[in-house]
């Protein structure tokens, strides 16, 4: 199956400054996608990047095993909601639609038409007298509607109040059932898509710290508690993420390749959470990459 | 795609088709008054040279107020000269307004994300936009243009007659008359709109952009009679007899010389690029021949100006003529008038589309 989209070595410079560095990645179909990193780690450029408003400055990326924006053809496999979105403020809500169905020839009319009942949107408000829930679920139902293959939508919920921010996730995982979409987002914040992602990357300091199922991440990761040790006395395919030590006890996140047999340790299980953020944590500290030594077991 | 064009563009035709249609009704109901003015000056059976002084006459009831029937014959200057520079800044209008912001203004609010996302390339937006856009920014100043030469017909024409009173002397080949008239308003409405696209798409800011395209469109619309248009075509040359070419000597920083001649003789209707004194043997004259003082300081009179003595006396002419200096023009003859006009506009044609072809260039390579 072809990956959503593919990266090679994937990077992007501006004045001198990588906004993104080294990215390699392939993301496959199916899944809905959680781009997670602090306020600019380079989700943005990722994005940008796929949906073909920016050119790399080193490497390669393919969404959907092309070039992307190569033509109208790969435009209109790709839906595409931009950070704010942007809506044309003098437009009314149908003439947005209107716009949708001219410039798109895969436009679902009858979709677009029952999502703006749905949502309550009066076709002759303008855009830009709209709330901002309003607006996201505008540019959400232009997205959908162009029945893209792949959704891109860059912090579709960060200028959101809570309970819309709730409302549009919702509203978005319907959508996606219904169409079998595949959907990359991106968030500054991990409890927006815990509840809407199987998939997670996790990108700070403009590159990829972890990327992969939710499922498989959680089940990798464990949280270890037990007398105080070193780090670097653990056995080998125990991955340090995160070490906090009191005087008589560390508490460890590790990523593990196999169970974690040695009775000494109090395993628990680690929630999507306080996995991201342990690897936001690590990224933020450079030093701590050292840690990751993979020693001999010393019994 | 022309669907979107239109719907943004919509509020911007209409203001633009009711200022052509203010325009239009403005003039016409002038124009017959004109016309009849025209017809009852005589112009319409005079010959040969009773044309040029009812031509004069004419031309100068019309500027001082010698009046129509509808109204007073003074309007006519202020609404020739209003109607012209309708023309002369329609193509600015429509750079700065129409032009700047196309791209700009979708750079600001961010809306080129939306609209390059729709299955739709850049390249075609791009397109659309500019040929639509850009047709009617043409077909609007050339329309103004139509629309002022048949009403000014009759003021045109006693101009060509060799009339010539204060704002009504320029010929075609003048300042204001030539690019406002013919097909330059084409060139330029092209150029300026091409002009304001590229400027708002490499300032990403509509307002700075709208000042740029502002002041190097300006700057165009002036260099272009004093250094451009005389070069578009190899200039004629002649050596004439100070009367025949109905020149004027004048002093310019005492003792230079300067002949400035109105006619080509032969040439009606020639457009004159400079015009200098020449002694006999062809050599640039360029003092003042001492016998000539006297009839100097007669010009001059009492006068204790500049040193610049303006108009010449006809005293001061035939003194000059007499010792053997007469007048040496650069000029285009008025068969050159066309051959201009396609010139002027193919050159402004070819740099819009220079510009645009930059603006496709761009909007693909720098991915915004």
């Amino acid at each position: 199956m072809t990956a959503v989209i593919e990266t090679e070595e994937l990077g992007k410079q501006y004045r001198g400054r990588w906004a993104l560095a080294g990215c390699t990645l392939s993301i496959p179909a199916g899944h809905v996608v959680g781009l997670v990193g602090p306020n600019g780690a380079g989700k943005t450029t990722l994005l940008n990047l796929a949906t073909g408003e920016l050119a790399p400055s080193a490497g390669t990326v393919e969404v959907l095993g092309n070039r992307p924006a190569a033509g109208p053809a790969q435009l209109a496999r790709v839906g595409y909601l931009a950070q704010d979105a942007p809506l044309y403020a003098g437009l009314p809500v149908a003439d947005h639609l209107r716009l949708g169905a001219h410039l798109n020839p895969g436009w679902d009319a009858d979709l677009a038409r029952r999502r703006v009942e749905r949502l309550g949107l009066d076709p002759k408000q303008k855009a830009g007298t709209l709330s901002g829930g309003q607006r996201a679920q505008l540019a959400l139902t232009l997205a959908v509607a162009k029945r893209p293959e792949l959704l891109i939508l860059d912090e579709p919920v960060a200028s959101l109040d809570p309970l819309a921010r709730r409302e549009f996730l919702q509203d978005l995982m319907e959508s996606v059932a219904e169409q079998e979409v595949s959907v990359v987002l991106s968030s500054h914040l991990i409890s927006d898509l815990e509840r809407a992602c199987d998939y997670v990357i996790v990108l700070v300091g403009s590159r990829v710290r972890v990327a992969g199922p939710v499922d498989d991440l959680l089940a990798a990761h464990h949280l270890l508690s037990g007398p105080r040790r070193d780090p670097a006395s653990l056995p080998a395919g125990l991955q340090v993420i995160a070490a906090s030590h009191t005087d008589v006890q560390s508490t460890l996140l590790v990523r593990a390749s196999g169970p974690v047999l040695d009775p000494a340790w109090a395993v628990s299980e680690v929630g999507l959470e306080d996995l991201v953020l342990a690897y936001m944590r690590q990224a933020a500290r450079p030093a701590s990459r050292n840690d990751h030594r993979h020693l001999e077991v010393r019994k | 795609m022309i669907w979107l064009t239109w719907r943004q563009f919509r509020a911007q035709a209409i203001t633009a088709a009711a200022a052509l249609a203010v325009f239009a009704i403005v003039l016409a109901a002038t124009a017959s008054d004109l016309s009849g003015m025209y017809g009852s000056s005589g112009l319409l059976t005079c010959h040969g040279d009773a044309c040029s002084g009812l031509a004069s006459t004419f031309l100068s009831n019309l500027a001082s107020g010698g009046g129509g029937f509808l109204i007073p014959g003074s309007a006519y200057a202020i609404m020739y000269f209003l109607s012209v520079l309708v023309i002369l800044i329609a193509p600015a209008i429509t750079g700065v307004f129409w032009g700047a912001p196309l791209i700009a203004r979708e750079l600001e609010a961010g809306t080129f994300r939306l609209t390059w996302n729709q299955s739709i390339t850049r390249t075609r937006w791009l397109t659309v936009k500019l040929t639509l856009i850009g047709v009617a920014a043409m077909a609007v100043t050339e329309a103004f243009s139509l629309i002022q030469a048949w009403w000014a017909a009759p003021i045109g024409k006693a101009v060509g007659l060799g009339g010539g009173s204060s704002i009504f002397s320029e010929t075609r080949f003048g300042w204001f008359v030539f690019p406002t008239h013919g097909i330059t308003p084409l060139g330029y409405a092209a150029f300026g709109f091409a002009l304001g696209v590229t400027a708002g798409l490499v300032i990403r800011r509509a307002i700075p952009a709208m000042a740029v395209t502002l002041a190097i469109f300006a700057a165009v619309q002036f260099i272009t009679p004093l250094w451009i248009r005389p070069q578009l075509f190899p200039t004629s040359h002649t050596v004439a007899a100070i009367a025949a070419a109905g020149a004027n000597v004048s002093l310019r920083a005492n003792p230079k010389l300067a002949v400035t001649a109105s006619v080509v003789p032969g040439q009606p209707g020639a457009w004159i690029i400079s015009s200098e004194g020449v002694n006999a043997a062809g050599q640039p004259a360029s003092t003042m021949p001492a016998a000539c003082e006297q009839a100097v300081s007669d010009t001059l009179g009492s006068h204790r100006g500049p040193p610049t003595a303006g108009p010449g006396s006809a005293a001061l002419n035939n003194c000059v003529a007499s010792h053997g200096i007469r007048v040496a023009e650069s000029y285009q003859p008025a068969s050159h008038y066309w051959p201009l006009q396609w010139s002027e506009t193919g050159m402004f044609l070819a740099l819009a589309l220079a510009l645009a072809g930059y603006c496709f260039w761009r909007l693909n390579r720098r991915r915004s």
